[in-house]
Order: C-alpha cells, then sequence, then structure tokens
C-alpha cells in the first residue's frame, strides 16, 4: 500500500464526484436545448449550468486526476516516499477550497460566463479566485513533482528516470506553463475589471492570453491518458512495451509543440494576424508527430501479446489480443475514439477548412469525443488499476467495468457524431434555445435528440463508474491476503542506454519557451500596446 | 545512461532538436510571411515589408477614421454611463418633482399617463436621461418633447430622471418566466436575429439603457417599434432596436405591445 494513498483517494473521489455531478448537468443541458422539452425560459439558468459543466470538466477534474495520479507515479516509479506530503495536502486543500468558492459563485448565477471566461463579459471575482485557487493548488504538485524527481536523480546519479516518472514530470511542466496564461489573463486584466477597479478591458489581448492555455490545457488531459498508455496497458494485458525511448521523445515532443499553437482558437478574429495563424497551424500539425508515434508504440506492444499468444499474419494477430481483458477494450476504444477525434481536429486546425466549422456544434462534438471519449475512459482505467492498491480492494468485477467502457464508448459515438453532423450542417455553438419549429433546422431536431440519448448512455457509464469504485471500496470488499506489489510496464529491452536529453527536461523546457515567445511575443506585446483596444465590460448578473 | 553534456553540439540529441526546431521555424515563418502573402494582391501591394507587418497584425490605419465621415450618422449623442444608474438624492428628487409639474398634463400626476404618452413611473434613470438628451439635441424627434427638452440644462434633467426614478414602477405585466409569454418576448426569434425582450428589458436581464416596459400603453408601444422598423426613430445606439423591429412582423409588435401594456389595453 501506498504511504500517499489517502492523499490520491482524496483527489480521486472529488474528482470523480464532481466529474458526476457536471455528467448530470450536461445531459441535462443536452435535453433542454433539444426538441425534448419546451423552453427553460431563462438562458441565464442553461449557461449556468454550462459553466458549471465547463469549470468541472476543464480544470478541477482533470487537475485532481493529474495531480493524484502523479503522487500515485512518484511512490510507485521511484519506490520511495513521497516528499512533501504536507505540502501535497495544502494543495489538495487549495483545490478544494477553490472548487467550493467557484461552485458556489456560479450556483448564484454571479458567474455565467463559460470555463472560458469571454471578456468582456465579467463575472463576480469569488468565481476567478476560485479558478486561482485551483490552479495554485495544483503549482504545489508542479513543484513537489520537480523536487521529487530531483531528490530521486541525486540518489540514483546516472539512473534512467522511469518512463512513468518521466511522463509524469512531461505533464507536470507543461501545465506549470500552460497555466501562466490564463493566470495572466485573469489577474492582469479579468480581475481588475471584476473588483471595479477599471470598466474596460482589452479582450482581444484576453482572447490571446487564453489561447496560450486553452489549446495546450488539452495536452495536460491527455498526460496522464499517455502514461497510461505506455505505463501500464502493456503490463495490464500481460505484454512489453515496444520502445521506452519512443515513450520519451513522445513525451518530449507534447512539452515543445502543445504551447505554441493556440492561436488556431483565433482563426476567425481580427485582432491577430494571418501571418501567426498560419504560424500556429503549422505547429499544430507538428502536434499529430508525438500522437502518432505513440499509436505505432501502443500497438507495437499489443502485437506482441498477440504473436506470444499465438496470433500469426500480418494483421490475423488481432484476434489473438486478449479481448477480455477490459485494459485491452480500452485501449482500442480511446484508439478508435482518438483516430475519430484527430481526424475531425485536422479540419478545426486547418485555417481554412476551419471556417467551415468555426463556432458550430461541430468543435463542440469534436472535444467532448477526443477529451470525453479519449482521454476520459483512460482515467478510468487508471483508477480502476489504482484501486486495490489504493484500497486494498479485492479486484474489480471484469464483468462490470467492461459493461462500463462499452457504455461509455457508445454513449460516446452516439452523443458525439450526430453533434458534428448538425455543426455541418450549420449549427452554431453557445446556444441555449434553437427554434426547431423553423424548417430551416427542423431536420436537425432528430439529430439533437439522438446526441441527447447518447448522452444518457454516458451518464450511466458515468454512475456505473461511481458504483464500481464505491462498491470495491466497501470494507467487506477488503483483500485478506497482501495486494501484489504494484509495476509499470517494462520494456522489451530493459535497461537500455537512456540520452541525457531524454533522461531529464532542461532542453525540452528551453525549446518550449523559445517557441512560445517566437509564437506568441509579437501578438501579445502589440495588442497590449494598443491603446484603442479596450471595450466596455459586460457584468454578468449584475442587476 | 548516456553521459556528458546536454548543452553541447557534441550531443546529437541537442545539436538535431535545435536544428530541427529552427528549421520548422524558419519554414513556417517564411511560408506564413513571404509565400503566402505573396500570394494575395492586398497584402502584397506596399511591398515585402508592409506585407509582412501585415501578416503580423500590425494595424495600419488603427484610430483614424479611414475617410468615412462619421458625422451626421450617429444616431445619438448621449454616451450611457453606469453612474447614470444611480437612484437620485432626496435633493435632487425634490427639485425633479417641482420641475415634473410640467409634464404631468401628457404623462400623468404620478407619472402614469392616462394619454397614451409613455408612463415615466419608476423609468430608470439612464433612460430618462438618454431620452431627454436625445430631444434636446433633436436625435429622437417629437414636435412637443423637442420644444420642452430645448429649455432643460443637464442639472434638471438630472432632477427629472432622479424624481421619476424614485416613483414605483406599474406592474401589470409581470415579467416572471412562463411559456404563458408570447415567444418573441420570452425566445425571441433566433433565425431572424430577433433577441427575446426579456433578455434586456427586464426578465433574465436588465441592460443599461433599457426602459422598463410595462404598463407602457399599447398604442405608444406600436408607433415606437413601427418608428425603429421604418428608421424615423434612430436614437437607439447602435441600431439596437431598429435591427429587432425590422424582423418584426406586425403581429409580432402587436403581441409585444399587447403583452407589455397588460391591464392598460384591456
Amino acid at each position: 500500500m501506498l504511504r500517499a494513498s489517502r492523499l490520491v483517494l482524496a483527489h480521486f473521489w472529488v474528482a470523480f464526484v464532481a466529474f458526476l455531478g457536471a455528467a448530470v448537468l450536461g445531459e441535462w443541458q443536452m435535453i433542454v436545448r433539444s426538441p425534448l422539452s419546451s423552453w427553460i425560459n431563462n438562458p441565464e439558468h442553461y449557461y449556468r449550468s454550462v459553466t458549471a459543466h465547463g469549470t468541472v470538466m476543464g480544470y478541477v477534474m482533470p487537475t485532481l486526476v493529474a495531480m493524484g495520479f502523479g503522487y500515485a507515479i512518484t511512490e510507485l516509479a521511484l519506490k520511495r516516499p513521497l516528499i512533501g506530503l504536507r505540502w501535497a495536502w495544502a494543495g489538495f486543500g487549495l483545490v478544494l477550497a477553490g472548487t467550493a468558492m467557484a461552485a458556489t459563485t456560479v450556483a448564484l448565477g454571479q458567474a455565467s460566463v463559460l470555463y472560458t471566461f469571454y471578456p468582456p463579459m465579467i463575472a463576480s471575482p469569488f468565481y476567478y479566485l476560485g479558478v486561482v485557487l485551483v490552479v495554485v493548488g495544483s503549482w504545489v504538485w508542479v513543484a513537489l513533482m520537480a523536487i521529487n524527481l530531483r531528490a530521486w536523480k541525486r540518489a540514483n546519479p546516472g539512473a534512467a528516470v522511469p518512463l512513468a516518472m518521466y511522463g509524469n514530470c512531461a505533464g507536470a511542466f507543461l501545465w506549470a506553463w500552460t497555466s501562466v496564461g490564463a493566470a495572466a489573463e485573469i489577474l492582469a486584466l479579468i480581475l481588475p475589471a471584476s473588483l471595479g477597479w477599471t470598466d474596460t478591458i482589452n479582450a482581444g489581448l484576453a482572447r490571446v492570453l487564453f489561447s496560450w492555455t486553452l489549446h495546450a490545457i488539452v495536452y495536460f488531459w491527455l498526460m496522464p491518458c499517455y502514461i497510461a498508455f505506455y505505463a501500464i496497458v502493456p503490463r495490464a494485458i500481460g505484454s512489453r512495451l515496444y520502445s521506452d525511448t519512443m515513450g520519451r521523445i513522445a513525451f518530449a515532443l507534447f512539452l515543445v509543440f502543445s504551447m505554441p499553437i493556440g492561436i488556431h482558437h483565433l482563426f476567425a478574429d481580427p485582432e491577430v494576424g494571418a501571418g501567426f495563424k498560419f504560424v500556429h497551424a503549422a505547429m499544430t500539425a507538428m502536434v499529430s508527430l508525438p500522437t502518432l508515434l505513440t499509436v505505432f508504440t501502443i500497438v507495437a506492444s499489443v502485437e506482441i501479446v498477440a504473436r506470444l499468444r499465438g496470433g500469426k499474419g500480418a494483421f490475423g494477430w488481432v484476434r489473438a489480443l486478449p479481448w477480455r481483458n477490459p485494459m485491452m477494450l480500452a485501449l482500442t476504444f480511446s484508439f478508435l475514439m482518438l483516430g475519430l477525434g484527430g481526424a475531425g481536429g485536422l479540419i478545426n486546425m486547418s485555417y481554412q477548412m476551419n471556417e467551415t466549422v468555426h463556432n458550430t456544434q461541430w468543435v463542440t462534438g469534436h472535444f467532448h469525443l477526443i477529451f470525453g471519449g479519449a482521454i476520459v475512459i483512460m482515467y478510468f482505467m487508471i483508477a480502476y488499476d489504482l484501486w486495490p492498491t489504493l484500497t486494498g480492494c479485492k479486484p474489480l468485477p471484469a464483468a462490470q467495468i467492461k459493461a462500463q467502457l462499452w457504455l461509455w464508448f457508445v454513449g460516446m459515438l452516439v452523443l458525439t457524431l450526430p453533434w458534428h453532423l448538425v455543426g455541418l450542417m450549420g449549427m452554431p455553438r453557445r446556444m441555449s434555445y434553437y427554434d426547431y419549429s423553423d424548417p430551416a433546422i427542423a431536420a436537425q431536431g432528430a439529430l439533437v435528440i439522438a446526441s441527447a440519448a447518447g448522452g444518457f448512455l454516458v451518464l450511466v457509464s458515468a454512475a456505473l463508474f461511481i458504483w464500481i469504485l464505491v462498491r470495491a471500496s466497501l470494507p467487506a470488499r477488503r483483500q485478506a491476503e497482501s495486494i501484489e506489489p504494484y509495476t509499470f510496464s517494462r520494456a522489451v529491452h530493459e535497461g537500455a542506454r537512456v540520452p541525457v536529453a531524454l533522461n531529464g527536461f532542461g532542453l525540452w523546457i528551453g525549446m518550449m519557451i523559445a517557441l512560445t515567445v517566437v509564437n506568441y511575443g509579437v501578438p501579445i506585446v502589440e495588442l497590449a500596446s494598443l491603446k484603442q483596444a479596450s471595450v466596455p465590460i459586460i457584468p454578468i448578473g449584475a442587476r | 545512461m548516456d553521459g556528458g553534456r546536454l548543452v553541447s553540439w557534441r550531443n546529437r540529441w541537442f545539436k538535431w532538436s535545435v536544428l530541427a526546431l529552427l528549421a520548422a521555424v524558419a519554414v513556417s515563418f517564411g511560408v506564413g510571411f513571404v509565400w503566402l502573402p505573396s500570394a494575395a494582391s492586398d497584402f502584397s501591394a506596399a511591398g515585402a515589408w508592409a506585407s509582412i507587418c501585415r501578416a503580423a497584425g500590425v494595424p495600419t490605419k488603427w484610430g483614424g477614421n479611414n475617410g468615412i465621415d462619421v458625422a451626421g450618422v450617429a444616431s445619438t449623442a448621449v454616451v450611457l454611463d453606469r453612474s447614470m444608474a444611480r437612484p437620485g438624492a432626496a435633493d435632487a428628487i425634490g427639485r425633479g418633482a417641482t420641475l415634473a409639474l410640467g409634464c404631468t398634463t401628457c404623462h400623468g400626476v404620478q407619472g402614469m399617463s392616462t394619454s397614451d404618452a409613455p408612463n415615466l413611473a419608476g423609468q430608470y434613470p439612464e433612460v430618462v436621461i438618454k431620452q431627454l438628451g436625445d430631444f434636446r439635441s433633436g436625435r429622437r424627434a417629437s414636435p412637443i418633447m423637442q420644444g420642452l427638452a430645448k429649455g432643460l440644462s443637464d442639472a434638471d434633467i438630472g432632477d427629472l430622471a432622479a424624481y421619476y426614478g424614485y416613483l414605483p414602477k406599474a406592474r401589470n405585466a409581470p415579467t416572471t418566466y412562463a411559456d404563458a409569454l408570447p415567444a418573441i418576448v420570452r425566445v425571441g426569434a433566433p433565425l431572424r436575429n430577433i433577441a427575446p425582450c426579456v433578455a434586456c428589458h427586464g426578465g433574465i436581464d436588465q441592460k443599461l439603457g433599457a426602459p422598463w416596459l410595462e404598463g407602457m400603453p399599447r398604442p405608444y408601444l406600436i408607433a415606437q417599434l413601427k418608428a425603429f422598423q421604418a428608421g424615423d426613430r434612430h436614437n437607439d445606439s447602435h441600431a439596437q432596436m431598429r435591427n429587432m423591429a425590422r424582423a418584426m412582423t406586425a403581429d409580432e409588435i402587436e403581441a409585444v405591445a399587447t403583452f407589455y401594456a397588460g391591464k392598460a389595453s384591456r
């Protein structure tokens, strides 16, 4: 059992309970803007719900999962107690306090600005301060990851950092740099307006600063999922990791290319130059590299076990994969959703093609498929995989897990594919009410109902996930005999030499910062120095 | 582990990573800032440097009027300010009450009209300030009100706004959410870009400068919506009301007016 197991469990429980609540809100939103329900008469209630859903799903849940998983990895991969356990609890307390503060403000209708803030809309300062507390709490985690890595390196000079910890720290350092954009936006632009010190805001600059965070945050969400691909999946299905080095390269590339690409969210923004939009689009294409490397490496890793199980031929080995293993199922679902979502993402990131789908429901469908689908399904597996080690419970019921995974996968496809389609038909996103009685959009009604039905399956799956974890945590499910020590995947060629560049982060962090300065420096300085760029604020929930 | 220094040209990981990144940056910037702009005549017309600046998003004539003569187009001379929305002080209300004696013939003794002129009781102060300011400057046309407003100072207008804001509002068409509200009031018409009335005029939100409408005389509301629709009335900032009214049908105008007039219409 881990020394930090209570800490990790606290992170996971808060993350998953908040996740279930936000999933309920999400399904409610799907229903009230579908033809299934008569209009709720107040769009404010709808946007309040969207704000809560986005804030939990975008900030609270993934941050807590990354933090909890990171603490677990630190002890399990480095095989030593976590340094700074009290600080970790303090960081958790900050996240909890921030979540409570933001949630209360949203519930009171004082912050219906959506999780992406959208200045010049300005919410109550308590909402932003809540988000800041969540981020500051996560910075404690970043610092602890760096401290623990450093201490381990000192104690093991010359040894290769375990891949799980390497990916974990890549995620932590990526997050530290990524969150600077939104933090700067909140502290320098939004909070002064929210506190009433100024009544105008440079909305263009705010958007550019948020884009700094907005796309790289996706890769921060993705990191635990990729760590699971490399460090958990091969072991869980009885295979070996095809290449440890490839994993390190993927994590390093994420660090370099996740950051300086966020302006692809601002393709329609007249305040940003076309040249920078092109450069960010080109660099976004580069992020597909680590993903393609990962897909190749993981497919090669699972092929190993299929061949060992007697699989033959160029494709015949696929049948010999351990399909009864929930991890195999989850990996397959995750890759399928990653492929579909990634293909859609190619359209969003292309400067010209994006024009056909910009601000339509296509985009919402896209990020639900790739985040809610491909990434969150691996969060489930991380929790399932760690649960016996964390709680001392007996092995989890594989049949229930498989049912939960199937529900999630089918639900996600039924939710998001029609969602993409209505986007192609021109349905705008971020609207609370659609008049389906109008012949121009009547045909979209059935697709929106289909999405709502998919959302229901997803919600049932989320509830089943919580049920499985709760049931496993009951004292009656405690395992009498001692639990097998937790291990991560072993590489095919264990003990291979790791180049110094891939055993640390100096080079990649340097490249990340340099590329950010090159890609963001001019737009930020230019917008910040424009005197005429400020617009009046629009207080939300004020009068 | 591979020994040796990280930051060294002898370290091939360092060397090739840095060179590859520099190449990727050079190629993408070359395409984005030189090659693609050169293919578009509006980018490249003023020379290579101007073309690069334009691709970088540097505004060329920012802040100028770009040769457009804006005089005479502005719809209103009153810039709304949040300070206008504050309730008036007691002395301002007193002075306003005295000044308002001149308004009673049409707007009623307590600000409730009996002659289809708009009610002013409980009207938001910034609304009274804006409309009187627009009458005074001739941006809103009315043979009677333009003449009367000419004689008012800024202080007089502020006092009148304070007084009328102080009177109790007519509440005979409560805009609580219910399916009974006419669709145009409740949800507008999204496909025609008509926002719901309750999004600005109270109910969902009360926007600065949007008047209190409950209990307004029905003929007055119909006349104003038609005037916005035809463009005869154009003192709405950014053409907010003209854009709403233009897409409304005659039936919708009737429905809105009947709803807000409430008991007064029956």
